[in-house]
């Protein structure tokens, strides 16, 4: 074992700069490993920790529309039996209404209450920041409000409810479980008294609140719908939407789990990186010191003791760096919890998580350990004699590529390719780094694209438009006539949501549509059709999944007493409600539900689209406010989208960003330090030639300049193939990728211009930082070169 | 006759953990224009310091050298390298030509520094591959394909592809057996016969008959001076003298 450590002091010692190289690289990998591991490990954790903080049991009823007729006494006898606790609580409700946030606004239910809210004793609202010197006309907003959608204390929340304009000021954020977070379709706001008062005076819906914890033996599916059911024979105007715990957690932390998948990825790529760096260091060190391995065998070492010495070497570095990965991955947590805490609205601290501080240290080092097993194999079977006559031919040549009494280059592109082909291992591993990078950066590039730069709103909701006017029904007539005789909107279609039932097990958020052939995402079906007929339904992949739904099957679907039994035609995608989506026609519809007696929800689009959505935002709303003044107590709620956009892709804004830019830089830094490894090596094994050129009169320039463009066809071969490869091949992966998430046919734009730009980019990088590799060719003279031989 | 190099109290110091060496001690020296000049002297004396100075391939630490009238020690790496190109020649003991070029290729690959018509630089590295008996077929096998004569024959003619004012050679037949070593001082004797100046450095008395004037280095000093004239093989004459010489040296 002495021998062994001897041996690895030795290597540690002659080569710094190959171990600084790897240690770095395996720091980079150790790092994201960590972070990645601990966003897994605490983003669902640490909300179903606050979840059961705010003692929010195993899920929330609420009853809103018409409630006449429900009293607390007659809810209670519904849910008594099945369970534990319930905490039943009145305030009030605005279902579907625009709300500010971010850069625009969310159209979402919001549910208000006075200050009784503090005291619920279950979905405790707790305040997280206040300010305590507002005093009148104040609201609190859910923390996400604060972490993501851009107000403080102090800020003045203007929002439109029920047609009337109200302006508070923002006195504190709310940690609250249901209805902290824009992904659970619910936000849940506190008022001052007096303005919750003056909100009930102007009509608004009230809202029962049933906070229940169920007795073991009841699952959360089935109370929903038993109770839902029983709540709609009370009064079947009612409107009752159930919140099961885990699905409320699980939208409120997927995107952190995205963000955790989207690292392992970008991990991997770099630990095949470090994987073929490690085994070119190894084949590097086995050539470079032959002589001395041959001694060494000669005088008893045994290839055991070499490759052991190897290993330790390695193995030594891939601790610290595991160490200092991790620590690093602690450090900057808080920048990614910061991010993740925008999307999840739940106060968050980095917290000692021991998996995702052991999982990166062992992967780092088992992986080293193989890797390097695997590389010095050869170490064994080499025998003294030959290794004493450096027997491995480390020049090898048989075609003399470019002929320079022939070759049209010039006599430095013409060398550069001689040490391009003498050196077309280290360029193969330039070609796949480079490759892999192109890779993280692409996908980077389309999140960044599809979230932050030109938001796909398709991503988020299953149809997408330029407005949404919604009648009574009364008007409904009239106002589609109108809205069908205007000429700057084109495509009105109606389109209404609502819960349907399955085997009193699972609840579908359901897309009634009147024509699904005119809507604007069709990309919504991924296999099979959208229905057509009276009689056909599409369900979503994840629910087909879960409960055996192949295309053709039947599935009956219940609402209130009301049952109907659907064909399945095709599999819609979709990234809410926890995947379980459905949608009918709105004859299939007629079956268990009166559309008649629905309010109008008129889509449409603009006739004229502009590239700017500001114009398009502009537009939309002249359109809606003409649209009010003509029916004016008519029209029960609007959307403009183009509004929408930005308020729901905020919190998507800034993480696509920081994706773009992390892996930008991560690439970069990940090129160059391959770079450094494979150039530092290139020019020991050439620092003969170099002397000789050097003798000849070549100056350090032009053979910093040869070297460099050496790596330019690898290079150049790499970003030209991967750009066009990962171009095509980036939806196919993020529809797998996103697949775990309910997108399961991702059509995603992706800029021509930036997957240009990345390459050039990347080969004008590697160009630069080649030529920053080789500035130590510039440092000896001809004579030492030459004398070092 | 016109020199070609002058040097004014030529000096090179090694440093080697704070203990100094000093090599070369106030060197005054002029090599001329078509002398074949031997540099003698025994291991470690600095002939061979000597020689790599004098060609700018190797900084002095003081003193002056001019070359073909131009003041080459103020020169930067980069300087000499432009100015190598130019006007030297080199043969080295271990003959370096580039492993990985074909034998024309390491022709090439010196000519196109100095002259950029490919056409004219691959006919003068035949014409000079010819004049140093290196066969056709040859030319594009690499250096690890050919004897060691023939490598250092073509290290010959790489070094007098650019019409160097001066050849420097190093030990050229150091690796050689005493077959191949003449054809090589032949080739060498040849080229300076047509007017070709070469400074060689050499401790093998049958290498430096070839001279005509020697130079003995001892101690980082020139200790003395033999001209012997024009090389005739065969001269018995000229043989004695240079063993007088040398023993006066203590060689």
């Amino acid at each position: 074992m002495s021998k062994t450590l001897l041996l690895t002091k030795s290597n540690l010692k002659k080569n710094r700069g190959t171990s600084a190289g790897l240690f770095l690289l395996m720091t980079i990998a150790a790092c994201l490993i960590g972070i990645s591991l601990l966003v897994f490990f605490d983003a669902y954790p640490v909300a179903e920790r606050e979840a059961a903080r705010l003692n929010a049991g195993d899920g929330y009823l609420s009853v809103t529309g018409n409630v006449d007729g429900i009293t607390d006494e007659k809810i209670e006898e519904i849910i008594e039996e099945d369970t534990e606790s319930y905490y039943i609580y009145r305030n009030l409700a605005y279902s579907n209404n625009p709300i500010p946030f971010g850069n625009g606004e969310v159209v979402i239910t919001s549910q208000f209450s006075d200050s009784s809210a503090f005291e619920m004793p279950m979905n405790t609202c707790e305040v997280v920041k206040e300010d305590s010197s507002v005093t009148e006309d104040y609201i609190y907003l859910p923390y996400q409000f604060n972490t993501a959608g851009g107000f403080e204390t102090g800020d003045t929340f203007e929002v439109d409810l029920g047609g009337t304009k109200h302006s508070y000021t923002v006195k504190g954020f709310l940690n609250v479980a249901y209805g902290g977070c824009n992904n659970n379709a619910l936000y849940s706001f506190v008022l001052d008294d007096d303005s919750y008062d003056e909100l009930a005076e102007e009509g608004a819906d009230e809202n029962i609140m049933i906070i229940f914890d169920l007795k073991d033996d009841v699952t959360v599916g089935a109370f929903l719908i038993s109770t839902s059911t029983e709540i709609l024979t009370l009064n079947p105007m009612a409107v009752v939407s159930g919140y099961d715990l885990p699905q409320v957690l699980g939208s409120r932390t997927f995107m952190a789990l995205i963000i955790a998948v989207s690292f392992l990825v970008l991990t991997f790529l770099i630990v095949a990186a470090v994987a073929m760096m490690l085994a070119n260091c190894i084949s590097n060190y086995i050539k470079e010191n032959m002589k001395t391995l041959g001694a060494l065998k000669a005088i008893g070492y045994t290839g055991g003791d070499i490759k052991g010495s190897l290993v330790v070497w390695f193995l030594i570095i891939a601790a610290v760096a595991s160490a200092v990965g991790i620590v690093l991955a602690y450090l900057l947590m808080p920048v990614f919890a910061g991010i993740i805490v925008g999307q999840m609205g739940i106060p968050y601290a980095v917290s000692f998580n021991m998996l995702a501080t052991v999982i990166p240290a062992g992967f780092v080092l088992i992986f080293t350990l193989l890797v390097t097993l695997i590389a010095s194999a050869k170490v064994t079977k080499i025998l003294p004699i030959v290794a004493l006559r450096e027997g491995i031919e480390s020049h090898n040549f048989r075609k003399n590529h470019a002929a320079l009494s022939s070759t049209p280059l010039s006599l430095n592109m013409g060398l550069a390719v001689k040490t391009f082909f003498g050196n077309i291992k280290q360029n193969v591993i330039t070609f796949f780094v480079i490759g892999l990078m192109v890779f993280s950066c692409v996908v980077s590039l389309l999140m960044y694209e599809n979230f932050s730069r030109h938001p796909k709103l398709e991503l988020l909701a299953t149809e997408i438009c330029a407005g949404v006017v919604t009648s009574d029904v009364d008007s409904k007539e009239e106002i589609r006539s109108y809205l069908e005789d205007r000429s700057d909107i084109k495509n009105v279609r109606e389109i209404i949501s609502m819960n349907f039932y399955y085997n009193e097990e699972a609840i579908l958020y359901t897309y009634v549509v009147e024509d699904p052939a005119k809507m604007d995402n069709q990309n919504v079906c991924y296999k099979g059709r959208l229905p057509q007929y009276d009689n056909e339904i599409a369900i979503s992949g994840a629910f087909a999944r879960d409960y055996g739904f192949e295309i053709g099957d039947e599935i009956e679907m219940d609402y209130g007493d009301n049952s109907y039994t659907y064909l399945v035609t095709g599999y819609i995608q979709t990234l809410n409600n926890a995947g379980r989506e459905a949608l009918v026609t709105y004859d299939g519809a007629n079956h268990i539900v009166e559309t008649e007696m629905i309010p109008g929800w008129f889509w449409f689009d603009l006739t004229d689209e502009s590239d700017d959505n500001k114009v398009n935002e502009e537009e939309v709303e002249r359109i809606i406010d003409e649209c009010k003044d003509k029916y004016d107590g008519h029209i029960l709620s609007t959307m403009n989208f183009f509004e929408i956009m930005n308020g729901s892709m905020t919190t998507f804004q800034s993480i696509s960003t920081m994706m773009l830019v992390i892996m930008c830089t991560v690439s970069v830094v990940v090129i160059g330090l391959i770079l450094y490894l494979l150039i530092k090596s290139l020019i020991y094994h050439k620092r003969k030639d170099y002397g000789i050129y050097k003798a000849l009169g070549y100056t350090s320039g032009s053979l910093m300049l040869q070297t460099a463009l050496s790596f330019m066809p690898s290079v150049i071969a790499s970003v030209s193939i991967f750009s066009v490869v990962w171009y095509y091949l980036a939806n196919p992966y993020m529809s797998t990728f996103m697949g775990m998430f309910g997108l399961v046919k991702c059509t995603f734009d992706i800029p021509i211009s930036g997957v240009v730009m990345i390459a050039i980019g990347f080969a004008v990088i590697s160009f630069l930082l080649a030529l920053v590799q080789t500035r130590r060719i510039k440092k000896i003279e001809a004579y030492n070169m030459l004398v070092a031989e | 006759m016109q020199n070609i190099i002058e040097t004014k109290k030529l000096c090179k110091t090694f440093s080697n953990g704070g203990v100094q060496q000093h090599v070369l001690k106030n060197i005054d020296l002029e090599i001329y224009e078509g002398d074949f000049t031997i540099i003698m002297g025994a291991s470690g004396a600095g002939k061979s310091t000597l020689l790599y100075s004098l060609s700018g391939m190797d900084k002095p630490t003081l003193g002056s050298i001019t070359f073909a009238g131009t003041e080459i020690t103020k020169k930067n790496t980069d300087e000499l390298a432009l100015f190598r190109r130019d006007h030297c020649g080199f043969v080295f003991q271990q003959v370096y030509l580039v492993d990985s070029m074909s034998v024309l290729d390491n022709l090439m690959a010196a000519g196109l520094l100095v002259n950029k018509d490919k056409k004219a630089v691959a006919q003068k590295a035949g014409e000079l591959l010819k004049a140093v008996n290196i066969d056709e077929p040859l030319w594009n096998k690499f250096p690890t394909q050919i004897s060691g004569g023939e490598a250092q024959r073509v290290g010959i003619a790489r070094a007098l592809i650019n019409n160097p004012k001066m050849v420097f050679a190093d030990e050229p037949t150091g690796a050689l057996n005493s077959q191949t070593g003449k054809a090589v001082l032949d080739t060498l004797t040849g080229f300076n016969e047509k007017g070709q100046s070469i400074v060689m450095v050499t401790h093998d008395i049958t290498s430096a008959r070839r001279g005509n004037r020697i130079l003995y280095v001892k101690d980082g000093e020139i200790a003395g001076e033999c001209l012997l004239g024009k090389y005739v093989t065969g001269d018995k004459e000229r043989h004695q003298k240079l063993n007088d010489f040398l023993t006066t040296m203590g060689w």
